[in-house]
């Protein structure tokens, strides 16, 4: 009989799915093990050892054991690193914080570690703790996880006569081919937007740009709109389906404002 | 399964449907009901049809109810300027057995749970909002469980009141009657810090 074996690791909650009368299956994104899958026993009804811990992106101290690599962990304890108590008072930064954890969930593989993954979560939930929550933020979270899962857009220039970027002209992005066309290539039909040169640099800017100056930049409205056009429209098209946080978050905004 | 009978086959595949009920509960639970008497027999089957015929929400506040309003948007010596809001009608039956408000309710029959894709558009807030609109309401008590989804549910009610001309409360956060604090983890402590009180 294989012999259960014991881990240690950290790793962010990204959800819950309830099993049975008491338990929990529970999915981490984890430091030493990527996304993980775990069964957390009696989790629903004793508040003693599992008490709160398993919150949307909650960082937790995780022990687990399992018999092999593709079998459910069964989790053996678990406490919390860090809440995110400022995230938690804020709704609007709640929505973000759930949509970058949804996000993250779509696209990490089972059991496929991905040290960068885990570093970028820890990153812009504790910036988003800190600062005021603004659409630069939510893009620049998405470019970075596109590129870090190997899906980022071609944004440097026309995918077809590999032009750069310069200002002052008009771009059509095609998700199907995965980037920009430069409008002499695109043969935009009239329902097409294009999307201008600034918005372009934004995003390639943001894709790198040291985390700490993220907080300086704010994207005007049509910035704002152009790029969240393109990357909701990416992130739709190579998942396949409709991100749900996201829906949630626009039927809020709409409701606020 | 296969020695049973095929109508008592039936039986234990409906009531294997039931939440936490397994095969071998259900062929014991069908073997119950065998031996019941007739008249037993068709009291349970009877409630059973009742309950999905009868019972409807209530046209204020949204509780189960067999009537067009609820015994408790009828009772008049309740209090009709607090309305208490609540995630599902579990939750009512929780603050009402404590016996600690003679207010109002109204039941959302939801929570905001974002990673589900539950917005907005898929809670009962629009009874509420036209409860507020008419005037008479004094003070929202927000009483949505403690945990993420039921915070930012409240987040979202204080956002949509906050401009009208009423108190908005949420229920306290903190130490549980009789708790040990050896035993109470670390942001249920801070919470109950948090919201100290004066003595």
């Amino acid at each position: 009989m294989a012999v259960r074996e014991s881990y240690k690791t950290t790793g962010f909650v990204l959800r819950t799915l309830s099993y049975g009368e008491s338990d929990l299956i529970v999915t981490f994104y984890s430091h030493d093990f990527g996304k993980l899958k775990g069964i957390a026993k009696g989790a629903k009804r004793s508040k003693k050892r599992f008490a709160n811990v398993f919150e949307p992106f909650s960082l937790t101290n995780i022990i687990f054991t399992r018999k092999s690599r593709d079998m459910l962990a069964f989790i053996e304890s678990c406490d919390i690193i860090d809440h995110y108590h400022a995230i938690r008072q804020d709704m609007e930064k709640t929505l973000i914080a759930s949509y970058f954890i949804d996000l993250t969930d779509h696209f990490s593989p089972e059991g496929k570690k991905n040290e960068k993954v885990f570093q970028l979560l820890r990153d812009f939930l504790l910036m988003l703790g800190k600062e005021k929550a603004s659409d630069a933020t939510v893009r620049f979270f998405e470019m970075r996880l596109l590129k870090l899962t190997g899906f980022e857009p071609a944004l440097e220039h026309c995918i077809v006569c590999k032009t750069p970027v310069t200002n002052g002209n008009s771009y059509y992005f095609h998700a199907g081919e995965g980037g920009i066309k430069c409008s002499a290539c695109a043969q935009p039909q009239r329902y097409e937007q294009p999307i201008s040169a600034g918005t372009v640099r934004t995003l390639l800017l943001g894709k790198d740009m040291d985390i700490e100056k993220i907080k300086l930049i704010a994207l005007t409205d049509s910035l704002a709109a152009e790029s969240r056009s393109i990357l909701i429209g990416f992130i739709a098209h190579v998942l396949g389906r409709e991100v749900k946080s996201l829906k949630v978050m626009e039927q809020v905004r709409k409701l606020c404002t | 399964m296969k020695a049973y009978a095929q109508p008592i086959k039936k039986l234990i595949s409906e009531l294997g449907k039931l939440p936490g009920i397994g095969e071998k509960t259900a062929a014991r639970l069908a073997n119950y009901i065998l031996r019941s008497t007739e008249d037993d027999v068709k009291k349970l089957a009877e409630s059973i049809i009742e309950v999905k015929s009868k019972i409807k929400l209530c046209r204020i506040c949204l509780n189960l109810t067999e009537e067009e309003t609820c015994h408790i948007c009828h009772d008049t010596t309740r209090d009709q300027e607090v309305i208490c809001v609540v995630e599902d009608p579990d939750a009512l039956a929780a603050i009402e057995e404590s016996g600690g408000f003679r207010g109002t309710y109204h039941v959302l029959h939801g929570v905001l749970a974002p990673l589900d894709g539950i917005g907005p558009d898929n809670l009962r807030l629009g009874e509420l909002v036209r409860r507020i609109n008419e005037g008479h309401v004094k003070e929202i008590i927000i009483a949505t469980n403690t945990n993420v989804q039921g915070e930012t549910t409240a987040l979202l009610l204080t956002r949509m009141f906050k401009e009208k001309n009423i108190k908005l409360t949420r229920i306290a956060m903190g130490m549980p009657m009789g708790g040990d604090l050896k035993y109470i983890d670390k942001m249920t402590i801070s919470k109950s810090l948090e919201f100290r009180r004066g003595m």
